[in-house]
């Protein structure tokens, strides 16, 4: 990672900021972290930031965070979706946003949204296009 | 030519904004009821609005994040989650009065019912959402709605006596036959009028969508500097007109065909063509804004792609809330409930939600992380800690007010 505030905080650097990839488009928030043991020092690390809401729902915890952790299941096909999640190896800088050293195509695309572009959205005539 | 078209977020902001149907009607029916005495609440409200409008375009331009992510990031998930809510309700309200509006303004040129109306409406909307590109909406909606001028015109034809209207407006009590509780109620939906939330939620997001950088941090002061004065003008000349035709007869507005009729009485049917267009391109506007808004409230919260820059296919979440919005809007007007209550309902509860929003915008403003040198100075950050200030009390006050009041009868 070349660009970051020193010391980086967590909670005041990396969650709930918005990610985007190289090209500035919104991929999602940092609902969560991932923090892996350092056997060298002994010491947590990040290792990944975690995205959906189902982590978020359960960052949040208590009734509300159930609800729309159960609300984000839902809507999933799957049984027990995994996060979104991306290695800080792709993070490129963390500013006014987490920028990403890849182009979102290559994340793969939300389970929500997806569903939406082939069941509903797409088959509006000119989904496709922007505005004229 | 580009300088003028750079102004018109800014214009089409202000008359979504200030004059959208809640504003038509709130000016004129304080106009009728209290004369110009409430006249200094909307030029508290045009600062108001400068002052955070101004705040959040900077964000916008510098950092290229618009309000909704300040608001996720600085409250934290689960008070932003509120605020969400309590915004996106409150903008899908307003949604609901502006297809109305858009609706009764084609009844009054048509004569045939607004609800009726009211589908077309909604559909023309959502077609203008889809397909229409941001800088032709902003631009033929922000033009058009310059119609609304034509109350100025009026209010000079009438001839009023200026002095007389002066005078009132720095009376700052109710008038005779009037109680400080009305009075203070009508306060209240006036200042939440000129701060209603979405006109934030839309200005910082249109930055982001035309891709605002620091270049164009001039543009973005132009259109907060031009465009909401702009609209604080028109909406006192409604008042105005209102305050002049209606108070000495002691009759209350609670119509859009009460608002226009002062410009009918001064310029006949040409003036009445004109402000029924304006009435149309006004809520037609602010439909496109608070139809936008309620998608980036929820897609910015949740971190998903947004806007009409990319095809509805890259943002199919975003466009499904849109369309929700929409329908859930259109579906609120065929209960019949009046769309001019709806939206006197809309102010209230907007008031009650203003300082989640406001604050989060205070406190970016001043992070270099975000801004580097373009931080706020002491000037807006004095302006900024006055605001909200009043912004806390008014949210406090307007349920009371409401309750005391039954919403200002």
């Amino acid at each position: 990672m070349t660009d970051q505030p020193d010391p980086l905080r967590i909670d005041f650097h990396l969650l709930d900021r918005q990610i985007v990839d190289a090209a500035g488009e919104p991929v999602g928030k940092v609902d969560d972290v991932e923090l892996t043991l350092n056997p060298a020092t002994g010491r947590l690390q990040v290792t990944a930031l975690l995205s959906g809401q189902q982590v978020l729902g359960e960052r949040i915890g208590g009734r509300l965070g159930g609800l729309l952790a159960g609300i984000a299941r839902r809507l999933h096909p799957v049984e027990h979706p995994p996060p979104l999640r991306i290695d800080l190896t792709h993070v490129a800088s963390i500013g006014s946003a987490v920028t990403l050293t890849v182009h979102r195509d290559a994340l793969p695309t939300p389970p929500l949204e997806r569903w939406l572009g082939d069941q509903f959205i797409g088959k509006i005539p000119g989904a496709g296009h922007a505005g004229q | 030519m580009k300088r003028v078209f750079a102004v018109t977020l800014g214009i089409l902001t202000a008359i979504g904004g200030f004059v959208d149907i809640g504003d038509l009607v709130a000016n004129s029916e304080t106009g009728a009821r209290f004369g110009m005495r409430l006249a200094v609440v909307v030029v508290i409200g045009v600062i108001g609005i400068c002052v955070y409008a101004e705040m959040c375009g900077r964000v916008a331009a510098i950092s290229g994040r618009p309000v909704f992510d300040l608001v996720r990031e600085r409250l934290g998930p689960k008070a932003a989650l509120a605020n969400l809510t309590g915004s996106y309700l409150v903008t899908l309200l307003t949604l609901a009065a502006e297809i109305g509006g858009v609706a009764l303004a084609i009844q009054l040129a048509s004569s045939v019912s607004y609800l009726l109306w009211v589908p077309v409406a909604a559909f023309a909307i959502w077609v203008a959402l889809w397909r229409v590109k941001f800088e032709t909406l902003e631009r033929v909606f922000g033009l058009v709605g310059l119609a609304l001028v034509v109350f100025v015109i009026a209010l000079i034809q009438l001839q009023p006596d200026w002095a007389a209207l002066a005078g009132d407006a720095t009376q700052l009590s109710p008038p005779d036959g009037e109680d400080w509780g009305t009075y203070g109620f009508y306060a209240v939906s006036l200042f939440a009028a000129a701060m209603t939330p979405y006109e934030v939620f839309f200005f910082s997001s249109g930055g982001v969508e035309e891709g605002w950088t620091a270049k164009d941090l001039l543009t973005s002061r132009m259109n907060v500097f031009v465009g909401f004065p702009l609209g604080g003008v028109l909406s006192l000349a409604i008042m105005g007109c209102a305050a002049v035709v209606y108070q000495p007869l002691g009759v209350q507005v609670d119509t859009l065909a009460q608002t226009a009729l002062p410009v009918g009485i001064a310029l006949g049917k040409i003036g009445l063509v004109v402000v029924i267009l304006g009435f149309f391109a006004a809520t037609f506007g602010a439909a496109l804004e608070t139809g936008l808004s309620s998608g980036y409230t929820v897609a910015q919260y949740f971190g998903w792609q947004w806007g009409k820059r990319v095809a509805p296919r890259q943002a199919t979440r975003f466009h499904t809330v849109v369309i929700i919005s929409v329908l859930l809007g259109v579906a609120l007007l065929l209960t019949t409930i009046d769309p001019i209550q709806l939206t006197e309902y809309s102010l209230v509860f907007s008031a009650v939600v203003l300082p989640l929003t406001y604050l989060p915008i205070l406190v970016v403003a001043n992070d270099r992380a975000y801004l580097d040198d373009k931080v706020n100075g002491p000037l807006a950050n004095t302006l900024g800690i006055i605001y909200l200030v009043i912004i806390v009390v008014v949210a406090v006050a307007a349920i009371p007010l409401m309750i005391l009041t039954g919403v200002g009868q």
